[in-house]
């Protein structure tokens, strides 16, 4: 089975390149952390950057022209409150206009909120938000395009927080029951649920191991650097093989701005002016100190 | 193999929701069926279909959830499983992945009421309230068997999620000769015509409804049997049609918490249009775990039995 026969981004990007377009989403994310007045869950968000970046503009094969292409990757995004990294990096890729999102983000009928809605947002793949749904829905879509002979894949986000949730296992044990190859999972292992740390409370280690337990392929890499990121992707087996593959991410909540970094107190939050630029300028030296 | 039976007779519903899947699985090839483990009435279809059958195991909440994702991809799931675990284990799916997105997938199950002798853990009697809660959802209880096939066809066509509820599935009796009445979800059936007062039911206890109206023509009284399947979207026209022609006159028998099912859909009509009833009796489970028994011992000993239910109306009728 050949992969799908749409283009992933307009030029292959090299890893330089979207090392700046992550450097960019994360920009983003801070003005708008920065200037809507209510929460932006920028802990999880920032964790989660490069991964997004390298998805949607390296891995995932999509078209932002033609949202119902059926030969589309589809991507569900399971830990839903990082929907504001999924809006910017979609509109730096192309599918929605970015000062529209900054517009109107949480506003009354704005289709950018907390947490993503298919309904109100077209593009966005699957209504989510509640923890642990977002597994089994890619797997009913990973069902349906091996029922239809198609050669897309399915991915999804997860945080490592959520694999609490036992209808992560359930479907974890469905994919491998129904040899899904299509189907991919990225785990953000930033390592913080909401109010504490993980170990501390809840013991996830030996992590990748639980997914290989559950006859998962695992792939084990630093979240933060878009070389391994790059290569993971490269190498996913094809989407007719017999086993869906796990990318576990090593991250850091936070990551790029210090003062948020493995800070349960940045799990979600707002910027005022006098913290965005203090952020800007942590994001900036974090930069100039990883390309030294 | 369209297969006839008449009034009286006894089937199983669970036999017409393996025929009537098979046959809509040739009709329409995104129809999927899924299971947690209850798929011994699905064999018909497995075995035409294997490659769109799906049995999970023990896991509801992951059975919905691959159903909204197959949904999301222009399918038609139908999740078949034991409705006191679909309803409860599997709510918040139901809710966010399928109503909330309002995607087709039909939701089949039995041991609705207090049927089937497997105690509280294995009757659902609070899974209407919940279902009538949930925005887009159509919710339906379905007593006579063959008309199973006939709501499962029909929803084939709906945009939306629905609700179908069965008690045990195994014997069923054949409340209506095919063709007899129309059959149509959103609109109550009058199961027999009457003046003096109404009484509306869904399910099983619709033959008991039956019962009881013959009780209460040998008093010489007239009782209208109203056979409301649909509870969501509730056919408010023919509610207050009855009460114009019934003189306001409601019995509600339900095998379902007597607070929270159609008693209470039919009184928030009642209050919502401003009509006046002269008598109104619910006749349900109270707020009790129920333990074991035959369903008829229990319908008895919760006071919603054959007797409480001729009782109920006599009261009615003498309101």
């Amino acid at each position: 089975m050949s992969r799908s026969t749409l283009p992933t981004a307009e030029e292959p990007h090299t890893v330089a390149e979207l090392e700046d377009l992550a450097f960019e989403l994360r920009s983003k994310l801070l003005e708008l952390c920065g200037t809507y007045e209510g929460a932006v869950h920028i802990g999880g968000d920032l964790s989660a950057a490069d991964i997004f970046t390298a998805l949607f503009h390296y891995g995932l094969h999509v078209d932002p022209t033609d949202l119902r292409n059926p030969a589309r990757d589809r991507f569900v995004l399971s830990k839903g409150h990082a929907a504001v990294c999924m809006y910017i990096t979609m509109a730096m890729r192309g599918f929605f206009s970015y000062e529209g999102i900054v517009e109107t983000y949480g506003q009354l009928d704005s289709a950018y909120g907390m947490h993503p809605c298919k309904v109100q947002l077209p593009g966005v793949e699957a209504s989510t938000g509640s923890l642990g749904h977002g597994l089994p829905i890619a797997v009913g879509m990973a069902l349906s395009a091996r029922g239809r002979g198609e050669s897309h894949r399915v991915v999804t986000l997860l945080g490592d927080g959520e694999t609490g949730e036992g209808s992560v296992w359930e479907a974890a044990m469905a994919a491998r029951s129904n040899k899904l190859g299509n189907l991919v999972a990225f785990v953000d292992r930033n390592r913080q649920l909401m109010t504490s740390f993980a170990e501390e409370r809840v013991v996830f280690e030996p992590y990748p191991d639980k997914w290989a337990a559950f006859g998962w392929n695992v792939v084990h890499i630093d979240g933060h650097d878009m070389a391994q990121l790059v290569e993971a992707i490269d190498a996913l087996p094809p989407t007719d093989s017999d086993r869906p593959t796990v990318v576990v991410c090593e991250t850091v909540k936070g990551k790029g701005v210090d003062f948020m970094e493995h800070n349960l107190a940045w799990h979600a939050g707002s910027l005022g002016a006098a913290d965005l630029e203090r952020a800007m300028a942590a994001l900036l030296a974090s930069r100039e100190k990883e390309s030294v | 193999m369209p297969v006839t039976f008449t009034f009286g007779e006894f089937l199983g519903a669970r036999s017409v929701i393996g025929s009537t899947l098979a046959e809509l699985g040739e009709e329409h090839d995104n129809l999927w069926v899924i299971t947690p483990d209850i798929g011994a009435t699905l064999v018909e279809f497995r075995d035409r279909f294997p490659e769109r059958f799906l049995d999970v195991g023990l896991a509801e909440q992951a059975s919905v959830g691959i159903a909204s994702g197959l949904a999301y991809d222009g399918n038609i799931p139908v999740v078949s499983g034991m409705l006191p675990f679909l309803s409860m284990r599997a709510l918040e799916q139901i809710r966010t992945d399928v109503c909330y997105p309002n995607l087709p997938v039909k939701i089949i199950g039995t041991h609705g009421g207090l049927v089937g002798n497997g105690g509280s853990t294995h009757y659902a009697v609070e899974d209407l309230a919940l279902m009538c809660a949930l925005t887009n959802m159509t919710v339906t209880s379905i007593g006579d068997p063959l008309m199973v096939g006939e709501i499962i066809r029909q929803s084939m066509s709906m945009p939306g999620p629905i609700y179908i509820r069965l008690a045990v599935g195994k014997k069923d009796m054949v409340l209506y000769e095919p063709g007899q009445h129309e059959v149509r979800i959103g609109k109550g059936i009058v199961a027999r015509d009457g003046s003096d007062v109404t009484i509306f039911t869904h399910g099983t206890t619709v033959a008991q409804a039956l019962q009881a109206a013959d009780e209460l023509a040998e008093d010489g009284r007239s009782v209208r049997v109203v056979d409301m399947f649909t509870l969501k979207p509730i056919d408010e026209e023919l509610i207050v049609r009855c009460a114009e022609e019934t003189d306001g006159r409601f019995v509600v028998l339900e095998d379902h918490l007597a607070y929270g099912g159609l008693a209470s859909r039919i009184a928030d009509v009642a209050a919502d249009r401003g009509i006046r009833l002269t008598a109104f009796e619910r006749l349900g489970i109270p707020q009790v775990y129920a333990g074991f028994g035959e369903d008829e011992q229990l319908r008895d000993k919760y006071g919603y039995g054959l007797s409480a239910t001729v009782a109920a109306l006599r009261r009615a009728v003498a309101a």
